[in-house]
């Protein structure tokens, strides 16, 4: 084994650095997820390998716990986090590419925010030219920020991803005839990788809280009454297991027009700051 | 990582934490305080009311002694930490140039400790942070063992193309004391060396690693007999099924470089890496390296002399790979190993044809290798501690020229990356 994946340790979720900063939870809690939702879309358009994107989205996670948001923007972060993992995977993207496709993803994010008349017209992505300087800036953030990345996590990439392990789980609680029940776990476990919990706790014990949002929904019956509960054979405990549920379903809560607005205007860190400047007495 | 305490203000800021982990280990309630930390509020949530009731009970009857291996407890988890600065360090002397950074030798200003600091050049990057480092720092980090060198941390400079790899010093490497020693390993000795090496290959391979690079200058010993693996420059990950998408062929130090490679298979394995073990355990004996060829053609022609040309016996694939029409097989001669290696026993003489074999599959793993009945016969392995030692080149002494051995393939990070991965 190639020794424990890191976690954050208790100052570090405490006092995050984009809260010293000013910014509130749940403000970084919906940034965290959309800089996620970003490399996620930009996985699936350039065909990447899934590993790939969930070792990106981890990576970003962890990245935020060092870091600021007003220091680094979630656009530039997450395009050097999918560059390094595709890397990471042996599945390099070409970097133009990479530059091409979260060029689309932030022109289709400033559209929707775009202060123009209702409805809004039809989107238009217009590409970049070839040699022209918005490449070249993207360009530069992109290594910029790949390197920030690496440094400000001591060059420490280990990560452990959840797939295989989930298989085993569910084979030992006899749950793999039951496909919605896989398949709905699965796809809990990739959501959460647009929260924060693969940075918090091990991947037992988000995997535990996988299987317990699926059993729930689908009603299926598994020993919880001590001394048997299900989930400590699997090392979890129930409180962490609640905590993370309480990340994943957070995700699904409707969000107002104006938090949504809100998060894709905060991409870049420029934007970040203007919009604390603009908080009246804001902090704390 | 080393260094506990530093002036900067963020390292004390991890010193701190580790003292909050350190508290933690007492489990329960400290898991408690945490989950309090993490989770702000929950009110928009289905009630939880039937279990939390019940969970006091839960935590008290849960006298579980120990966690199982595979979810060791939430403090034993590293934090996020940052790379210090090589300010930590105070260079010494310059041990080498490799294929793709400079080596020097170090002092850590806070333990003392020496240390090897390796630069990697990062200049004319046009792919940002290279693949091949990547693959190196994780390969490193991901193969502890007592046989491979140690990794610390990864330090950088003051702009962001300044990064080195921190790892122990070992005084001396192999190539260089085989060139200097005034005579040959004995057989106890050798059958220590070849042991450590085995097992630290076999680590790497359980743990999904190709070394691909594997020579006697790439084996660093320290002066306690120990020996370690180092250089992972072009090392990397492996599956199964093997590199899908085709691997490179640029890789393996000529001399070392397996048959297979040579002929240009598109994909292989652990294999490669027990040829060039295989070489090694030759050079020990020899004191010189096995094969030492100027071009690919003449290396064929010194392992097709060494070994008796491949049959359809000994190397069933060997028609079907990418090279084979190109070569033109000399007449049939039965292999000359005896004749080359007079004063081994049968049981080494056995072992180092199974290293070199033709045929990859049938090739010693490392495991397999590791029981092999030369290791057990008399002289039994010298105790490394009984070693004597030796003057240390890389510490700064004068040494003699070594013979010059060809260099590593060039790294294969730019046009060749996209050659060397798992396609989609």
């Amino acid at each position: 084994m190639a020794g424990l994946p890191p976690l954050a340790s208790l100052s570090q979720i405490k006092n995050t650095p984009s809260s010293l900063d000013g910014i509130p939870a749940d403000l970084e809690e919906d940034l965290r997820a959309y800089g996620c939702k970003l490399i996620h879309q930009a996985g699936v358009l350039l065909k990447l390998k899934q590993v790939a994107v969930a070792t990106a989205q981890i990576l970003f996670q962890r990245f935020f716990y060092v870091s600021s948001m007003k220091q680094f923007g979630i656009g530039d972060t997450g395009m050097g986090a999918l560059y390094l993992s595709s890397k990471l995977q042996e599945c390099p993207v070409k970097m133009r590419d990479l530059i091409n496709v979260f060029d689309l993803l932030f022109q289709r994010a400033a559209h929707t925010v775009s202060p123009s008349s209702h409805p809004l017209p039809d989107f238009k992505y217009s590409p970049m030219s070839y040699f022209g300087s918005t490449f070249y800036d993207l360009k530069e953030s992109l290594v910029v920020s790949e390197m920030q990345i690496l440094k400000r996590l001591g060059f420490n990439t280990n990560v452990v991803l959840p797939y295989g392990t989930l298989v085993n789980y569910m084979r030992l609680l006899g749950l793999t005839s039951r496909e919605d029940a896989v398949s709905r776990a699965w796809g809990y476990l990739n959501d959460a990788l647009q929260t924060p919990v693969y940075a918090l706790y091990a991947v037992p014990t988000i995997i535990s809280a996988a299987i317990l949002l699926t059993t729930r929904h689908l009603d299926i019956p598994l020993p919880s009454t001590p001394p048997n509960c299900w989930w400590e054979l699997f090392d979890a405990e129930w409180e962490d297991l609640w905590t993370v549920c309480g990340y994943i379903m957070r995700l699904y809560r409707e969000r107002s027009p104006e938090e949504r607005s809100r998060v894709v205007g905060m991409m870049g860190k420029k934007d970040v700051r203007r919009w604390l400047e603009s908080r009246p007495n804001a902090s704390q | 990582m080393s260094g506990s305490s530093t002036p900067s203000r963020k390292r004390s800021k991890w010193d701190a934490d580790d003292d909050d982990d350190q508290g933690l280990s007492a489990r329960p309630p400290v898991q408690k305080r945490r989950v309090k930390v993490v989770k702000p509020s929950r009110t928009d949530h289905p009630s939880p009311n039937p279990d939390i009731s019940r969970l006091p009970d839960s935590a008290q009857n849960n006298t579980r002694p120990t966690f199982s291996a595979f979810a060791p407890p939430r403090a034993l988890h590293p934090p996020f930490i940052s790379s210090r600065s090589v300010y930590s360090y105070e260079r010494l002397n310059s041990i080498e140039e490799g294929s793709y950074g400079v080596v020097f030798r170090a002092k850590d200003k806070q333990t003392g400790d020496i240390v090897a600091l390796k630069k990697l050049k990062l200049d004319e990057e046009k792919h940002g942070f290279p693949i091949t480092a990547l693959r190196e720092i994780n390969a490193l980090m991901g193969c502890r063992h007592e046989n491979v060198v140690g990794i610390r941390e990864v330090v950088v400079g003051e702009t962001l193309t300044q990064v080195f790899i921190v790892m122990d010093f070992i005084e001396h490497d192999l190539k260089t004391l085989l060139t200097v020693m005034p005579s040959p390993f004995l057989q106890s000795e050798i059958k220590t060396l070849m042991l450590q090496l085995l097992s630290a290959v076999a680590h790497c391979h359980a743990n999904w690693i190709l070394h691909r690079d594997l020579k006697t200058s790439n084996l660093l010993m320290n002066n306690r007999g120990s020996l370690k693996v180092a250089d992972f420059g072009l090392a990397r990950r492996y599956g199964d099924p093997v590199g899908v998408g085709g691997m490179t062929q640029l890789v393996v130090t000529l001399w070392y470089r397996a048959p297979e490679i040579l002929l240009g298979a598109k994909t292989y394995s652990t294999a490669v890496d027990m040829w060039s073990v295989g070489c090694i355990f030759a050079e020990l004996l020899l004191k010189e390296p096995l094969f030492q060829a100027k071009g690919e053609i003449e290396l064929l022609s010194m392992i097709f002399k060494l070994l008796g040309p491949p049959t359809s016996t000994s190397w069933p694939e060997y028609s079907t790979l990418p090279l084979a029409k190109t070569i033109t097989l000399p007449s049939p001669q039965p292999h000359q190993f005896r004749q080359k290696f007079q004063y081994l026993t049968t049981a080494g003489i056995n072992l180092l044809m199974s290293l070199l074999t033709y045929d990859p599959d049938r090739r010693i793993t490392a495991d397999e290798a590791l029981q092999h009945p030369y290791f057990s016969e008399s002289p039994a392995p010298k105790h490394p501690d009984m070693f004597s030692s030796f003057p240390s080149a890389a510490a700064g002494e004068k040494r003699r020229k070594p013979f010059s051995s060809p260099p590593a393939p060039v790294r294969a990070a730019d046009q060749k990356l996209l050659s060397d991965v798992d396609g989609p």
